[in-house]
């Protein structure tokens, strides 16, 4: 899985490297600590061990009590003392000696070069000791102890001294280090948050700006003076991105303004002449209603190039509202006594809120009501019904018209507002309508900061609504 | 009444000037800007038709250029580009009503008769043709000085015969300007309308066979025989 924020994905990242360059520092150090404890108790027992060459064959319980002190450790660590004379006989022998079966002692250190002749046992005692004394550690039931041995010519000595007061040491060391780098992780996991967050700052800065651009038109740039320098070219990159929108979009909608020009002078001259026709023709006559006809397809063509340039202009945000207050009440009750005339066979019932007021254009509100009712007497089935209803939510007025009508395909609901989509290829012959009505309607609603949607599919029923923010009391 | 013309499209021009000439206007017309603001300058015009888009001196310029000279002569502009914001535009700069095109010379001659009216303060709304009589502002109709009971869309269907008497519509056509719907939503509603307002007035003393209908085409108001 994928963490979406970047500043949490930041701490997280900058905790996790800390946290393993500090665990791995920590296993290391505790390690050398560990290590650097055990050699200088080696070096304790090395010292002790040469110092026991000296003979005191009736004072290995007291030298057996100094011990402790010698070696540095604390009083309380257990310390075990074996002493063997050349023949083997136990000289002394602490109480808590458990080393017995696995303890071997090196070999006699070679005599001193030059003094090959054996020498009396007094004159040995001083003689050199052993080059090297290899401290091992020992397991027993009493736990790990360093055991130095040592072997004289006529004595074998070992001192065993438990580990436990090292194991305590590194238990204190080690909870130290548990406490102190989740510590330090959660500062680091902090700091890495707060120095995110401090560096996502102009990007928050430019999206903000960039929300502006979006709702107060193209022609707004976002400054690049104010900004750190590392989001300077992302912010000329964003500019001239701007720029080369703005233009295309000027161009777009320069074109359909020009287009619709073009299209509307021959449209006029053409309606113009055939009403003069129409006009001079004998009336009744066969001339008179072919130009009748002409003059009601000039009529229809008209009204594409108009909606179609209504659509250009929303497309490119230039639709400009006359905004006034509307009440949608008076104008959905006046509908609905038009219904009665114009689709007497429809069952018409009605919910409509009185004095719901929006902020609008009125003519192209009315627009927007006349096609989804238009729509609902086209699509209707044969003596079916039309349900206007009207109410306000909150601060939102709901206009919902629904009426009978076969079933729309799921996979079309996204399709219906599409430009030039019919529902279904068999309606285009009975119903006329060009299919830009629904998609401009929903245009003109969202342009009031509003919305038109088709109510999810129910078996025989269509449901559009519109809603629109009111005008506050 | 004198009318200037500023169009550009001589063939629009063509038959704007044979509309308004037929309905008794007198007609100054010119192809280009600069010209329409010379002349809207120098003469009186009762009212001035002015097309935005015009080579030259454009429409909204031109307006500007006489509101700004204190003239109040009242101004009708025609639009083809961008409707709704040359309507604000033009509204706001002291246009008195605009028309998209294309349009019906019928219309453009409503609208001039309704802004001389309102500029020169004329209370006269009358339409009265035959027995028939038809105010605007009261919305009254009466038939031999009887008030004919009419709803909303019943008087506007009938005024918008009376005032081109003689004049032929199409149902599409009467659907647009009364109902506002710009299709046909397969619907004899104009008929039924028209039968409506003919037993309105038959009940009251006749005169409804002046509401002619024109096989295969729509309806109109029959021309008084003598005025």
């Amino acid at each position: 899985m994928r963490l979406r924020s970047f500043r949490l994905r930041i701490a997280l990242l900058s905790a996790g490297l800390a946290g393993s360059a500090l665990i791995g520092f920590g296993v290391i150090s505790w390690k050398l600590i560990y290590d650097a404890k055990v050699s200088r108790l080696d070096a304790s027992l090395e010292s002790q061990l040469k110092r026991a060459a000296r003979p005191r064959f009736d004072r290995w319980q007291s030298a057996e009590s100094d011990l402790s002190r010698e070696l540095g450790v604390s009083p309380d660590t257990p310390i075990a003392l074996l002493v063997i004379d050349a023949n083997g006989n136990r000289l002394y022998q602490s109480e808590n000696w458990t080393l017995n079966g696995n303890l071997t002692f090196p070999p006699a250190p070679e005599p001193l070069s030059g003094s090959s002749l054996p020498k009396p046992f007094p004159a040995q005692r001083f003689d050199r000791p052993p080059p090297e004394l290899p401290a091992a550690t020992r397991y027993t039931t009493q736990g790990a102890w360093r055991v130095g041995a040592v072997r004289f010519p006529h004595v074998q000595f070992a001192i065993a001294v438990n580990l436990d007061s090292i194991d305590q040491e590194m238990t204190v060391i080690r909870s130290v280090f548990l406490f102190s780098i989740p510590a330090v992780l959660l500062l680091v996991a902090g700091g890495a948050w707060s120095l995110s967050g401090n560096a996502l700052r102009p990007v928050r800065q430019l999206t903000t700006t960039m929300q502006s651009v979006t709702i107060q038109g193209l022609a707004q740039r976002v400054p690049s003076d104010a900004i750190d320098l590392e989001f300077a070219e992302l912010i000329a990159v964003f500019n001239q991105m701007l720029e080369r929108l703005e233009r295309s979009f000027k161009q777009a909608s320069r074109f359909s303004g020009d287009a619709a020009h073009e299209l509307k002078t021959p449209l006029t001259i053409l309606q113009g002449e055939l009403e003069q026709a129409l006009q001079q023709a004998e009336t009744g006559s066969a001339t008179q209603q072919r130009l009748g006809h002409l003059l009601d397809e000039v009529r229809r063509l008209s009204s594409i190039v108009r909606k179609l340039l209504l659509l250009s202009l929303a497309d490119a945000g230039h639709m400009s509202l006359s905004k006034a207050e509307v009440n949608v009440s008076v104008i959905l009750t006046e509908m609905v006594d038009d219904l009665e005339l114009l689709a007497p066979h429809l069952h018409v019932q009605t919910e409509i809120a009185a004095q719901l007021r929006v902020w609008g254009d009125r003519d192209l509100l009315i627009q927007v009501l006349q096609n989804l009712v238009s729509n609902a007497i086209k699509y209707n089935l044969p003596n079916g019904w039309i349900r206007i209803q009207a109410h306000q939510q909150a601060r939102t007025a709901l206009i919902t018209i629904s009426n009978a009508s076969q079933p729309i395909p799921e996979r079309d609901h996204s399709l219906i507002f599409d430009r030039f989509y019919r529902s279904d290829p068999a309606h285009t012959r009975r119903v006329e309508g060009a299919g830009l009505g629904l998609s401009l309607a929903r245009e003109i609603a969202r342009a009031h900061g509003g919305d038109l949607t088709l109510a999810p599919a129910s078996p025989a029923q269509t449901a559009f609504t519109l809603s629109l923010p009111v005008v506050e009391a | 009444m004198n009318v200037l013309l500023v169009e550009d499209e001589a063939r629009i021009a063509d038959f704007v000037r044979a509309g308004l000439k037929q309905q008794g206007f007198v007609v100054d017309y010119c192809d280009n800007g600069n010209d329409g603001s010379d002349r809207a300058l120098e003469n009186e015009y009762d009212a001035i038709v002015l097309d935005i888009m015009v080579p030259g001196k454009d429409g909204l310029a031109i307006l500007k250029s006489l509101r700004r000279q204190g003239r109040n002569v009242p101004v009708i502009l025609l639009t083809a580009r961008n409707e709704l914001d040359d309507r604000l535009e033009g509204l706001n700069l002291g246009a008195d009503d605009y028309i998209a095109k294309p349009f019906f010379v019928e219309e453009l001659v409503a609208r001039i008769h309704a802004v001389v009216r309102r500029s020169t303060g004329d209370r006269q709304n009358l339409i009265a043709i035959g027995p028939l009589k038809l105010d605007r502002i009261t919305r009254e109709v009466t038939c031999n000085r009887q008030v004919v009971e009419l709803t909303s869309r019943e008087f506007n269907l009938l005024e918008y015969l009376m005032r081109s008497p003689g004049r032929v519509f199409t149902r599409t056509q009467i659907l647009e300007h009364v109902w506002g719907y710009d299709f046909n939503p397969q619907t004899n509603v104009v008929d039924v309308c028209i039968q409506r307002i003919r037993k309105k007035i038959d009940s009251i003393g006749g005169g409804a066979s002046d509401l002619e209908s024109v096989r295969g085409v729509g309806y109109r108001f029959r021309q008084p025989t003598h005025s």
